[in-house]
């Protein structure tokens, strides 16, 4: 399903069936889930490429985040202490269109349900999309259309020991990598306090030869400012 | 030197038989262009440099502070180049301050009052908000008036004074908030079955945050049913849309296991026993 395909690309399988068909001199984009309602876009472009790639998973049922909470069994760190973990993540996959050197989000899909939750208080907290993930110490095998991976180094720089069992990325710096077998992010989270932390993103795939997914938030148009995600209001 | 002397002449000869030179003109003219293109060149670097950094309108309310402020420093230092004394001049000012101060006072309330709007910031543009009795999002937020757009389309525009005076209820201060239902049940059907199903409705809703969690009790053995009592913790943005989606969400889950709202009533319980005449097939109440 991943890639970068003509505008005859079609998919099918037991959960979904989109694509693109043509009609008349344009195309006209399909997707329909099990259970789900038929939704179709008419594509005004006769050449191009369609992309599909995994897309920062903040964006479904609708954009209400740009944080991504992930929820793990306590590890405690002792001081100065670092260690590397993998996580999983849930999967929200991007249909791009791409023509005449632009590039425009057509659809947005997941095949795992979403939830979200609020990192620190209703006054100055932010709302996360929400998931727990086992701690694995090595790449775990799942399926690549619901979940990835996250390499995650958990790098104690203080010296007190730390219990930590959550980590809060920021979605607009996310760097996604995918193959047909996995998708993954490389991360590391450095613990500030017993209370703080930042999360940072690397451009580095966790297995060589995967490529780099599209970043939604350029693809829509979002004037996007480095950000790192800050954790400030507890680490479990 | 023949031809310095002659500039020199020039720029001391007093013009239109006042004691105002040719030099002093020339000065109060170079000193307001100076001011003006001061004023120009800051704006125009200072809208680049906070540009992503200061809401669009705000920004452009400091701008033309910094701009009109720079320029009327320029006025002050220039004025003194054609008249002599300026203390005539500021007795004047004061009087016309008096006037004008009079006369603008509800403009000078609401200026000021959107000044500390400004600061204080309790609304932002497409906040959804309580203004006194006017419920809306708002929609522009200017020097003397917020304007809001209620519910219903209509467009009211509020003096920044009575914004600033006003109890102000904004719904998308904070990022997340809670909203509660109480859901009837009869008194035959088992509560705590009900309370699972309700919770696996909140469950499986995205936006039903999971933390803080959702909170489910039986909070009152009521008149006519059991009822329970749901609080739920939604973003602030989607709370409402979240709000009427689950309740009739909860209503299905509960009919589908059995479990139903109940519907007022009353048991009447006669002291004495009826008669029925069934010959007539009419009840005659209390038996004589």
């Amino acid at each position: 399903m991943f890639g970068r395909h003509d505008y005859s690309f079609q998919y099918s399988n037991d959960q979904i069936t989109f694509g693109l068909q043509p009609d008349g001199e344009c195309h006209r984009y399909f997707r329909e889930m099990k259970g789900g309602k038929r939704i179709e876009k008419n594509v005004v472009s006769q050449r191009g490429k369609i992309v599909v790639c995994p897309v920062e998973p903040v964006n479904l049922p609708e954009p209400v985040a740009t944080n991504m909470e992930i929820e793990f069994d306590p590890l405690f760190m002792e001081p100065f202490s670092k260690k590397t973990i993998f996580l999983t993540f849930p999967v929200e996959i991007g249909v791009f269109v791409v023509a005449k050197k632009a590039i425009k989000a057509l659809d947005i899909f997941s095949f795992v349900p979403q939830k979200y939750s609020l990192y620190g208080p209703s006054n100055g907290g932010a709302i996360a999309r929400w998931a727990y993930s086992p701690i694995y110490g090595e790449i775990p095998g799942v399926n690549p259309l619901e979940c990835g991976v996250i390499k995650l180094t958990v790098h104690n720089t203080t010296k007190e020991w730390v219990e930590v069992s959550r980590a809060l990325f920021d979605a607009f710096s996310m760097k996604l990598y995918y193959s047909s077998e996995l998708v993954s992010m490389t991360a590391v989270m450095r613990i500030l306090s017993s209370k703080t932390a930042e999360t940072e993103f690397f451009k580095e795939a966790v297995v060589e030869g995967m490529k780099k997914s599209i970043e939604f938030y350029l693809g829509r148009d979002i004037p996007v400012v480095k950000h790192n995600g800050l954790m400030e209001w507890g680490l479990v | 030197m023949v031809i310095v002397e002659r500039l020199q002449e020039l720029l001391q000869a007093p013009l239109f038989g006042t004691s105002i030179t040719f030099g002093n003109l020339l000065w109060l003219v170079v000193i307001l262009a100076l001011s003006v293109i001061i004023a120009r060149v800051t704006v125009t670097n200072l809208r680049r440099a906070l540009e992503h950094k200061v809401s669009k309108n705000e920004l452009e309310i400091l701008l033309k502070v910094i701009y009109f402020t720079i320029v009327i420093l320029g006025v002050v230092i220039a004025l003194p180049n054609i008249i002599a004394d300026l203390s005539g001049l500021l007795v004047a000012g004061g009087i016309l301050g008096i006037i004008i101060g009079f006369a603008s006072q509800s403009a000078v309330s609401n200026f000021v009052s959107g000044l500390f709007l400004m600061v204080e910031q309790p609304v932002k543009i497409g906040d959804n908000v309580n203004v006194g009795d006017i419920s809306g999002n708002v929609e522009d937020i200017s020097v003397l008036s917020t304007t809001v757009k209620t519910y219903d389309g209509v467009y009211v525009r509020i003096p920044n004074e009575k914004v600033f005076n006003s109890e102000i209820t904004n719904y998308w201060a904070n990022v997340a908030r809670r909203f509660d239902y109480v859901v009837g049940i009869r008194y035959q059907d088992d509560a705590e079955k009900a309370i699972g199903i309700i919770k696996t409705v909140l469950k499986g809703h995205p936006f039903v945050l999971k933390k803080p969690s959702p909170t489910l009790y039986v909070e009152e053995l009521g008149d006519n049913g059991v009822n329970i009592n749901v609080k739920v913790w939604s973003p602030a943005k989607v709370w409402w849309d979240v709000k009427i989606e689950l309740l009739w969400k909860i209503k299905v889950a509960l009919e589908a296991e059995g479990i139903e709202i109940p519907f007022p009533q009353r048991t009447i319980w006669f002291p004495e026993a009826l008669r029925v005449d069934t010959r007539s097939g009419e009840t005659n109440g209390k038996e004589q």
